[in-house]
């Protein structure tokens, strides 16, 4: 037997050894050395620059384009889509390169430049007549700063790279700013309109722009000057008399910790509360409280109703110039 | 297993981790002491004992931390209710009658961001109070009038015999 | 904050409200235990013991505190100067002799947890003998706590015309001596 072992191949022979059953992996004893050499290399060179989504191999444009639209939830038409992510700037850029390896210049492709008008147009027209349908009694120049707010930069190119719209975007640079996303946001409510039609467009609006007030406090976005003399005038309008601050309470009168509690009151009746560390700016605070209840925008407000279908209302609110209650109550029975 | 923090790891693996290299071993201590001030953040055998000691007292801290908060709600509650006139006792016991059954955490955090309903409360509690004849109601002063309860909130469970019979 | 509406709310929730407590004829350790709820914050429903939401007291009358039974008599207060054979016992009459405040201010001390905070919490005690309170703390004061137990009113500072017209059940001999 063994003599006819010997002639086997030499593997064979080096199983018959004995050797331990146990699996000796074995502790790594070059492994922590190599991962702090690695991680003080890596410390040393300069960051790495962000990855292009598009430089990866599994990147589909075409495909990724229509599962946006999909995962929208729109029937969007892809030429018009892919219209809307695509830059001036890249479209320049294309025939540059053209124009440097000498080939005739045959480019078809549209920029969005024109389409960002309409879907900013788009924009505009539904949040202005949104906002003023849904706080009918708040002025024209609050209506504005709360739209201004929604529909500015930041808040739209945070829109767009939270719906991925950065990834799609066709641009020169790298990562895209702030500015191009917003007008890619814009272009995309342009495509929507065009692929089916301005309702849809208008709901998209209303799911994605408006949908940002939810949990927002209207008086941070529009702060009244003057409310003092703001409050009074709108009191003379309406026909009352001149209000009259009292202090209702007040502690700590001669320390730095001094607060006051002040209201004003018409006709023996409280029309606003406002308290603060001294008693000009309690009576300041007392006024924008009375305003906040005359413009409907105190906290305890019911929250904006997002379930409409239709807008009735597409005139504008009253301006602070001729606000007054008794013009606001006609105006909102008059449309209904 | 899944150990959801790296305290809990190091406690079930404390003894089986071993091999040639130590790093990997103390690293796991001084990841726990690493907050730690002096000698014992940084020194192994002081951070360990460091890590043993502040292990255990997690484990006490666990369980005073649910007593203190405990503690802390009551606290805020019964100045809530005493806010409105109402004693703590009455209080809980007007609100357990009336079938309002909330929890001390739940009224405690009623009492500081929605004091309106929370004095609505301590009113109802009052109110059932007066109905059922708590003893020394009436020393609290004139009730709210503001509670209208047309006799529905009285059951049948919380009377004595005596009221039952009649 | 850009909302002055939040920032004047915050203000008046963590204001510190002035209270005045009289402490004519009322048991300096049971008014303690009551002072030190209002100066630690603990009838505000906001209370933490991390949140510094503490009030102001300014308690009045501190001369004419009343005590139990004869303790007056009977209750001392230890003092050790540090040095040997420094510790004296004063009884609680003399101390209120020598300083009215005194009793007061340590029942007020006593009643509180012995932490860091406790000296820091006392500052916001303010201890007047007797009524005459300075004008600019007066005009801190926007809130009462009421007194414990109602003072009752002493027969020699009644009106004479209220004595003389109360209803007599006899009258007095004529040769009787009132002392």
């Amino acid at each position: 037997m063994t003599s006819r072992l010997s002639a086997l191949p030499v593997l064979f022979v080096r199983l018959q050894r004995p050797c331990p059953l146990v699996q000796n992996r074995g502790f790594k004893r070059w492994l922590r050395p190599t991962l702090q050499t690695l991680k003080k290399r890596k410390e040393r060179m300069d960051p790495e620059p962000l990855p292009r989504r598009s430089s990866f191999t599994d990147w589909n444009y075409k495909s990724e384009l229509f599962a946006f639209g999909k995962r929208l939830g729109e029937d969007l038409n892809l030429d018009v889509l892919r219209t809307a992510v695509t830059t001036r700037e890249f479209v320049l850029n294309e025939i540059d390169q053209q124009k440097a390896v000498g080939i005739e210049i045959d480019i078809q492709m549209n920029d969005n430049s024109k389409m960002i008008l309409e879907g900013s147009e788009i924009i505009n027209n539904y949040s202005l007549n949104f906002l003023r349908s849904a706080f009918p009694k708040l002025p024209e120049e609050g209506v504005i700063a709360v739209q201004t707010y929604l529909t500015c930069e930041e808040n739209l190119s945070t829109l767009a790279k939270n719906l991925g719209v950065a990834d799609l975007m066709l641009t020169p640079e790298h990562p895209v700013e702030a500015v191009t996303l917003s007008n890619g946001f814009k272009a995309l409510v342009a495509a929507i309109s065009e692929s089916s039609g301005i309702e849809r467009a208008n709901l998209f609006v209303r799911d994605f722009v408006m949908t940002q007030l939810v949990g927002k406090n209207i008086n941070e976005l529009w702060e009244v000057n003057d409310p003092l003399n703001l409050l009074s005038s709108i009191l003379q309008r309406d026909g009352k008399q001149p209000f009259e601050p009292r202090i209702v309470a007040e502690t700590g009168r001669n320390t730095i910790l001094a607060n006051y509690q002040v209201g004003l009151y018409v006709n023996k009746e409280l029309i606003g509360l406002g308290c603060g560390e001294s008693i000009k700016i309690a009576t300041e605070v007392a006024a924008r409280d009375a305003l906040r209840e005359l413009f409907d925008t105190t906290e305890s407000m019911k929250p904006v109703n997002f379930d409409v279908e239709s807008l009735p209302q597409t005139f504008a609110n009253f301006s602070i110039q001729d606000w007054s209650s008794k013009n606001v109550e006609k105006l909102m029975k008059s449309s209904r | 297993m899944v150990f959801t923090t790296v305290a809990q790891f190091v406690r079930a693996n404390i003894n089986k981790i071993k091999g040639p290299d130590e790093f990997w071993r103390k690293r796991r201590i001084f990841r726990l002491t690493a907050h730690f001030i002096g000698r014992k953040r940084n020194c192994y055998s002081l951070a360990i004992r460091g890590a043993h000691r502040a292990l255990q007292y997690a484990t006490k801290g666990r369980h005073l931390k649910k007593k203190d908060m405990k503690d802390l709600w009551l606290q805020r509650v019964s100045a809530g209710s005493e806010e409105h006139g109402v004693p703590f006792p009455v209080l809980q016991k007007g609100l357990i009658r009336s079938d309002v059954l909330l929890s001390q955490k739940t009224l405690s955090e009623l009492a500081t961001w929605e004091p309106r309903t929370f004095k609505a409360l301590t009113q109802l509690a009052w109110t059932k109070g007066v109905e059922d004849g708590f003893n020394r109601i009436e020393t609290l002063g004139e009730p709210p009038k503001n509670v209208v309860t047309r006799g529905m909130l009285t059951k049948e469970v919380y009377l004595s015999d005596d009221e039952t019979k009649k | 904050m850009r909302n002055i509406f939040e920032r004047v709310k915050q203000w008046n929730t963590l204001t510190r409200i002035w209270h005045l407590y009289d402490a004519k004829w009322q048991d300096p350790f049971d008014s303690a235990k009551v002072i030190q709820k209002y100066l630690k914050g603990l009838h505000k429903p906001i209370y933490h013991p991390l949140a510094d939401c503490g009030d102001h007291v300014v308690v009045i009358n501190c001369k004419e505190i009343a005590m139990r039974g004869d303790e007056w008599r009977k209750r001392a207060y230890f003092h050790h100067t540090g040095y040997a054979g420094g510790g004296t016992y004063t009884l609680a009459w003399e101390l209120h002799d020598k300083n009215p405040l005194m009793i007061m201010k340590k029942a007020v001390y006593r009643s509180m947890k012995g932490n860091l905070q406790r000296r820091y919490t006392m500052e916001r005690l303010h201890l007047y003998a007797e009524e005459n309170v300075p004008q600019d703390i007066i005009e801190n004061i926007s809130s009462v706590i009421p007194q414990l137990r109602d003072v009752p009113m002493r027969l020699d500072r009644m009106p004479e015309d209220q004595v003389k017209g109360y209803p007599k059940i006899w009258d007095l001999p004529k040769d009787y001596v009132v002392r």
